[in-house]
């Protein structure tokens, strides 16, 4: 359980301040996996960075599980938008960082998962390559096993999907949804797609123009159906989606 | 590069200098500038004037020299990169004197250090020290925030950042420090040589010179050049054990 109390995130410089998101107040579900969707600068990457604990300097409380939000005692999986794999470790080295750096012991029945997530995901014959000899596709399914091995409290995404072309990315998100939907971390992820939202998000999240609040969140009744983009009802529900963001987005 | 593609290169640049060398002996026509053959000819008579001594006696002092540099360098480097308040008392030190020619500062160590091995060695961490501040401090201030994102979102500490990031980040641009320091190391040799030793490929190839000694003079230039050669091969080695993930 994610509880998310008035959040609000400014950046602080010299001159200025840049009020960036929030009062933001939500409260997730364990297992859920939350769609964000909002116009550019509206502050959705800062938000997911106050969940990774890669901001610390913020108004409002955050808990996890019941305690504080804090990157030392959870385990957070996140994926930014670059896939931030470490360029001198190969795609072994990098999926196992997170075990290395939580100091967890890899026992027989850890590297059976972590066999079993890297295969799932078709990188084991990529073990050994640096990120520079990669596509983006292997980059970002590298960055997702990365996040699934370490079995994470709480799994953000960064736009996961965006530096792919349109065939790699379907691919990439049915095989996504696919591994989720065995372990079931509490996810977040942002996008700018209604279609990825749609199609990955049981709850979609629609926020405003910076700083960015919650317009509206939607229960999504097409999340997990298959053949998604045949389904009468998707189409309603864009169109519906498409209204609220253009009645919300409007400055 | 392949090994076979470096071998090629050095060979290539091997027969080159020494055909344009050739060329020029041939058309200056003087003592002073006797033809390659001339000289390799004469190679087999250097062991005889202990020339491994004078270059085992360099190679002390370049390692020591460059080695004290990357210490104090790559220390005062990272305290400068990590603490702003050091780095507002330092610079204005490092900025100053950057510029200042060290081989200047020759007499006073001498002065204050003596003839020996110290004043050599120190004149040799003077002119590189500031270059290797420079050099770590901008490649640590160089790691875009983005890189250290992940390895925070997993809590590490201060020194499994260091550890996972900093130098990994560093090392190539720290690899490329060693050579310059290297070669300039080398070169300050004949001045730090030219006084109070009577070993040292620098001293040799002086000693040779006020002896009108043209040949074995020529033999000493070939040998440190190739003994600089093999210090580079040694860091293209240690590259590529270490920096595999740039090729
Ligand atoms: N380091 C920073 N310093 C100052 N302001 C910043 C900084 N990073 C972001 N901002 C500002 O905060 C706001 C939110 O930025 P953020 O990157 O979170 O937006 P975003 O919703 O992720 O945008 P996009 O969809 O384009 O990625 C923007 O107005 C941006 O200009
Ligand atoms: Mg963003």
């Amino acid at each position: 359980m994610l509880d998310i109390e008035n959040l609000s995130v400014s950046y602080k410089s010299n001159r200025n301040t840049v009020h960036a998101i929030g009062p933001i107040t939500m409260a997730i579900e364990s297992g859920d996996i939350i769609a964000m969707i909002g116009p550019s600068g509206c502050g959705k990457s800062t938000f997911l960075h106050v969940l990774s604990g890669i901001i610390k300097e913020y108004d409002g409380l955050v808990t996890l599980n019941g305690t504080g939000l804090n990157p030392k005692l959870h385990d957070i999986g996140f994926i930014p938008q670059n896939f931030g794999l470490l360029p001198w470790k190969n795609v072994e080295k990098n999926c196992l960082l997170s075990l290395k750096i939580k100091n967890k012991i890899i026992d027989s029945e850890l590297i059976e998962k972590i066999d079993y997530i890297m295969n799932r995901l078709n990188i084991q014959d990529l073990k050994n390559r640096y990120p520079k000899e990669l596509s983006g596709g292997q980059k970002q399914r590298a960055s997702i096993a990365r996040a699934f091995i370490m079995n994470p409290d709480l799994l953000l995404m960064d736009e996961p999907f965006s530096a792919l072309d349109a065939i790699t990315r379907e691919e990439a998100q049915e095989l996504f949804i696919d591994v989720w939907n065995q372990y079931k971390p509490t996810t977040i992820f942002v996008t700018h797609s209604i279609e990825e939202a749609i199609y990955m998000g049981k709850k979609i999240v629609i926020m405003s123009h910076c700083p960015g609040t919650i317009v509206k969140t939607i229960d999504n009744p097409l999340f997990n159906t298959e053949n998604l983009r045949q389904n009468e009802e998707y189409l309603k529900l864009s169109s519906h989606i498409r209204t609220i963001i253009k009645k919300g987005w409007e400055v | 590069m392949t090994y076979k593609v470096k071998i090629k290169l050095f060979l290539q640049g091997f027969i080159m200098i020494n055909i344009l060398w050739y060329i020029l002996a041939i058309l200056v026509n003087t003592r002073v500038l006797p033809t390659p053959i001339d000289v390799y000819l004469n190679l087999n008579s250097l062991y005889d004037n202990r020339l491994h001594i004078h270059i085992l006696v360099s190679l002390y002092r370049v390692i020591l020299g460059v080695g004290i540099s990357l210490f104090l360098g790559v220390s005062i480097g990272l305290l400068m990169a990590y603490s702003k308040s050091w780095n507002k008392v330092l610079n204005p030190l490092v900025y100053f004197t950057y510029p200042i020619p060290k081989t200047a500062l020759l007499p006073v160590a001498m002065l204050l250090f003596g003839l020996g091995d110290s004043s050599k060695v120190i004149i040799i961490v003077l002119i590189l020290v500031f270059q290797v501040i420079i050099a770590v401090r901008d490649a640590v201030l160089n790691i875009s925030q983005e890189t250290y994102n992940p390895i925070r979102s997993l809590g590490a500490s201060k020194i499994q950042i260091f550890r996972y990031i900093t130098i990994p980040a560093i090392l190539p641009a720290m690899l490329t420090n060693l050579r310059l320091s290297i070669g300039t190391a080398l070169s300050i040799l004949f001045f730090a040589e030219g006084y109070g030793t009577q070993l040292g490929i620098g001293y040799y190839i002086l000693d040779a010179w006020t002896r009108i000694d043209y040949i074995g003079m020529y033999a000493g230039i070939v040998a440190i050049s190739l003994f600089g050669f093999v210090l580079f091969v040694l860091i293209d080695i240690l590259e590529e054990a270490v920096c595999k993930w740039k090729a």
